[in-house]
């Protein structure tokens, strides 16, 4: 299948390893990935939407003209992304007005919007239009023996009625997806706990950290998996951050589920850049024998 | 809290206000439930935060307190349990982020809101792209990094 993938910032600029990983990985599951120029930042669903709303809903109207215009649907890396471009979606399927004056202001550029394309995040993709038994075919390494804590993430879930996703109390699609790499999926009790990221003060969003990790540590995890670079930049350092304030050490890697993908799909820990990580994979790498 | 002996006071001017930033105007379905609250990270990090106190604040027109300088908004995690739980799709983070509009507005945002918004409006991108960035993704096999059409992004964040 071809579809056109929808980067972000944070992801290239940032955890690029994530990129890297994710462009390995994908072909090996049947996807060809049909690159788009003209994309911006889709926008970021927290600051820059809590500086105009309008604004935000405006430049994510235009990002998916991006995409419309070449006839592609879209495939997100990101959770954030993912939360922005589908309540665009959601929006302006919900609100004639508001679609028309969105597409006023696209007109300044020649645009417009229609609403013809999907947007879905790169594992529901997977699980939905791929298969899940995909990924088992692909694997060529089997995590064995390597249990995986997972962390959803909020916007990836909520809210339901936007996202349609899964279950968002009980999902399971990051535990069977992480399950057909051949590791083992650990559920713990704060798995469905936001990362903070979100939160603008000193102390909550590390406090929000240290029960995450608390709980990962209490469930014996070897590393967390995830699938969202926000919740990644609080938890790869923020579990040292917080780890040094209340005196314990956590090193728990955070493995980004593409990253996983790649090591069982035989890919090496340089190539998923696993070494631009603060907190080491060296254990899960010995386990799975990719040292 | 108010109080008691007082008439209660609506600031409709301000309900109006809020009503007309896109999601605001969900606040007038609160009824009040609590059922934004019990799923909230914020509410059980912090007793400063509340989303059903904020809708009650919405409904009774307190911008003092919810725009001023010790405002509760900018604690909300934007998680979106409490727009999964609300039963009279009030949507309580839209509101909120409706509020985070106003206050900007007023020049009454984090500083955080606008360094990382600038960067946005700067570049069309939430990231700085640096020799750096453009070096790490060499090493991993990844393509330079290219300009994004800016020029476009700025026309259409404004009427």
């Amino acid at each position: 299948m071809k579809v056109t993938p929808f980067y972000g910032c944070m992801i290239p600029i940032k955890y690029p390893q994530m990129e890297a990983a994710f462009k390995r990985t994908m072909p090996n599951l049947g996807v060809e990935l049909i690159e788009l120029e003209g994309f911006t930042c889709c926008p970021d669903p927290i600051f820059f939407k809590a500086k105009d709303v309008l604004g935000w809903l405006t430049v994510a109207a235009r990002n998916l003209c991006v995409a419309e215009e070449a006839g592609m649907d879209i495939v997100t890396l990101c959770s954030g992304c993912t939360a922005t471009l589908k309540e665009a979606v959601f929006l302006l399927a919900e609100d004639e007005d508001l679609k028309k004056k969105v597409n006023k202001r696209l007109a300044k550029i020649g645009k417009e919007y229609k609403g013809t394309t999907k947007v879905e995040h790169a594992v529901v993709v997977i699980r939905d239009e791929l298969g899940i038994d995909r990924v088992r075919e692909s694997v060529t390494r089997p995590l064995e023996g390597v249990k995986v804590a997972i962390h959803y993430g909020c916007h990836l879930l909520k809210p339901s009625q936007i996202m349609h996703v899964d279950d968002a109390d009980y999902p399971s699609i990051l535990e069977d997806l992480v399950d057909a790499t051949g590791a083992t999926p650990v559920s713990h009790e704060e798995e469905l706990l936001c990362c903070g990221k979100g939160c603008i003060d000193d102390d909550m969003p590390l406090d929000m950290v240290y029960s995450i990790f608390s709980s990962i540590r209490d469930s014996g995890a070897d590393c967390m998996g995830l699938i969202c670079p926000t919740c990644f930049s609080s938890f790869d350092l923020g579990q040292i951050v917080v780890g040094r304030k209340r005196d314990t050490k956590f090193d728990i890697p955070v493995i980004y589920y593409f990253q996983l993908l790649g090591l069982a799909q035989g890919l090496s820990a340089e190539d998923v850049g696993l070494g631009l990580h603060k907190v080491k994979a060296d254990r899960v790498l010995e386990r799975v024998g990719a040292v | 809290m108010a109080d008691k002996k007082k008439p209660v006071e609506i600031d409709f001017e301000f309900r109006e206000r809020l009503s007309a930033v896109l999601g605001g105007n969900h606040h007038n379905y609160c009824y009040q439930c609590g059922a934004c609250v019990a799923q909230c990270p914020a509410a059980r990090y912090s007793d400063r935060f509340n989303p059903r106190s904020i809708m009650l604040d919405a409904l009774l027109g307190r911008g003092d307190v919810l725009l001023g300088p010790d405002s509760p908004i900018w604690l909300c995690t934007n998680c979106y349990s409490c727009y999964e739980r609300c039963p009279q799709d009030v949507r309580p983070i839209e509101v909120i982020v409706a509020l985070k509009n106003m206050a900007y507005e007023d020049e009454a945002a984090p500083g955080e809101v606008t360094s990382f918004t600038q960067n946005i409006t700067k570049t069309g991108l939430s990231g700085m792209v640096t020799p750096a960035v453009q070096k790490m993704r060499e090493r991993l096999g990844l393509p330079e990094l290219k300009q994004v059409p800016l020029d476009e992004l700025l026309k259409i964040l404004e009427d």
